[in-house]
């Protein structure tokens, strides 16, 4: 996990990125528990209270789910809500490019020739 | 946030002197995290670690210790509580003539749970006299300022203990050593599993704020602002702006900082909306910038 100090984003969200990123890819299967709060805290050289908020915020997008006594667990990951989820993030990025094209005076039609052009890139 | 249980809690605390009065009427600290206590010289900081440590009893009020304990009760001699703390103060407590090996069996007479195995793995970690040369026999007043505060260090974490109150335990260390002793506090809370405790206080906001969860700012004998470090960090916001918006901004920035080309200070998140139209960059403040606006502020305003 490469945390930034400097980055203007938050410590808390870059390790819930970093969980999200995880789970969402699978790479962390339902059932298995995130580190401890106070382990993590210890390994990434952070305070706890910041492992914490970090946690919470996962529990609250409902990707996992605190077990009393137990730490916090990976809920089943319910595919419409995945996909939604995805589909809110994708429409985010292009909400960017579209904010950074109007700043820079591109019309519309430019930005969706862009589009089209990296897509075929991409493809 | 999921309810936090008080190692400490104290009620209706007070203590005059000349010219200077501590008052508290309510304060906790939170079980399993570590608290900073912050403020100016004289704020009053080790007046409050005098009194929860017991070095000072000479005062009025009530002090819960673990939910269970009261200070009344600390001062019996079965009481567990003292066994409990661990305490470093600002200055050496240990007599100058004393030995590295003496400090050891010292400790070792005073308390039940006392490691020496441990505590000789922290006079290494600290690198406070080489074990294999003959270091042991170094005396206290032989060692410089920090090695004196590593030394008291090695002593508290050596023993058995639910919470450590540490009066500026990082002023008298190198930076490598302010590292070492975040690290050393991580891994106390760590093996507390959410039961140990770590109170200290400090001027090194920026040094220790990896390691702060909570954070009491003290001003004048009063406590000016506390809480949870993420939390302070929603309710204030920093914020940079232009010079000629510094007429507008001063009347509604908490704290600000002036210059011939524009103006930086600290902002109530709930005061942001006064700001619309202003041309200002925000972002999240650091503790420590938290802390100096509150401290500027003096005494004027108390916020809860």
């Amino acid at each position: 996990m490469k945390l930034s100090q400097t980055s203007g984003v938050p410590i808390y969200q870059q390790i819930a990125e970093a969980f999200r990123t995880d789970i969402l890819s699978g790479k962390m299967k339902q059932g298995e528990y995130l580190p401890s709060i106070r382990g993590l805290a210890k390994e990434l050289k952070i305070s706890v209270i910041t492992t914490m908020k970090a946690y919470e915020l996962l529990e609250e997008e409902g990707l996992v789910t605190a077990m009393q006594g137990k730490g916090f667990q990976v809920n089943t990951q319910d595919n419409e809500m995945l996909r939604e989820q995805q589909m809110r993030r994708v429409e985010n990025s292009i909400n960017d490019a579209i904010k950074a094209a109007r700043n820079a005076g591109i019309e519309d039609e430019e930005l969706r020739e862009i589009f089209d052009t990296m897509l075929s890139i991409k493809e | 946030m999921e309810k936090v249980d008080a190692a400490i809690q104290i009620k209706g605390l007070s203590k005059k002197f000349k010219g200077f009065a501590l008052d508290i009427p309510e304060l906790s600290v939170p079980k399993g995290f570590s608290t900073a206590l912050i403020g100016e010289n004289g704020a009053g900081k080790t007046t409050l670690l005098n009194i929860l440590s017991g070095i000072r009893l000479d005062y009025q009020g009530d002090i819960k210790f673990f939910d269970r304990w009261s200070d009344k009760d600390r001062e019996q001699t079965d009481c567990p509580v003292r066994e409990m703390i661990g305490y470093t103060g600002p200055g050496s407590y240990f007599l100058p003539a004393w030995t590295v090996k003496q400090v050891e069996k010292v400790n070792a007479l005073l308390f039940e749970h006392f490691h020496r195995d441990q505590y000789e793995r922290y006079v290494d970690i600290l690198q406070i006299a080489n074990l294999g040369k003959g270091g042991k026999d170094k005396k206290v007043s032989d060692l410089s300022d920090g090695n004196k505060m590593k030394l008291m260090l090695a002593g508290v974490l050596a023993r058995d203990t639910e919470m450590l109150l540490l009066d500026e335990p990082a002023s008298p260390l190198d930076p490598l050593m302010r590292d070492v002793l975040c690290n050393l506090m991580r891994e106390y809370i760590e093996q507390g599993e959410g039961e140990k405790t770590v109170f200290f206080s400090t001027h090194n906001i920026a040094d220790m704020e990896n390691v702060t969860d909570y954070a009491i700012i003290m001003e004048q004998g009063h406590v000016a602002e506390q809480g949870f470090v993420e939390d302070l960090k929603e309710k204030y916001v920093l914020v940079k702006g232009e010079a000629e918006d510094i007429p507008v901004a001063e009347k509604i920035l908490y704290s600000i900082t002036k210059n011939a080309y524009g103006y930086e200070g600290i902002c109530l998140a709930e005061d942001m909306n006064k700001l619309a139209g202003l041309d200002t960059e925000v972002s999240t403040p650091s503790l420590s910038q938290i802390s100096v606006a509150v401290m500027k502020k003096g005494s004027k305003i108390h916020l809860q």
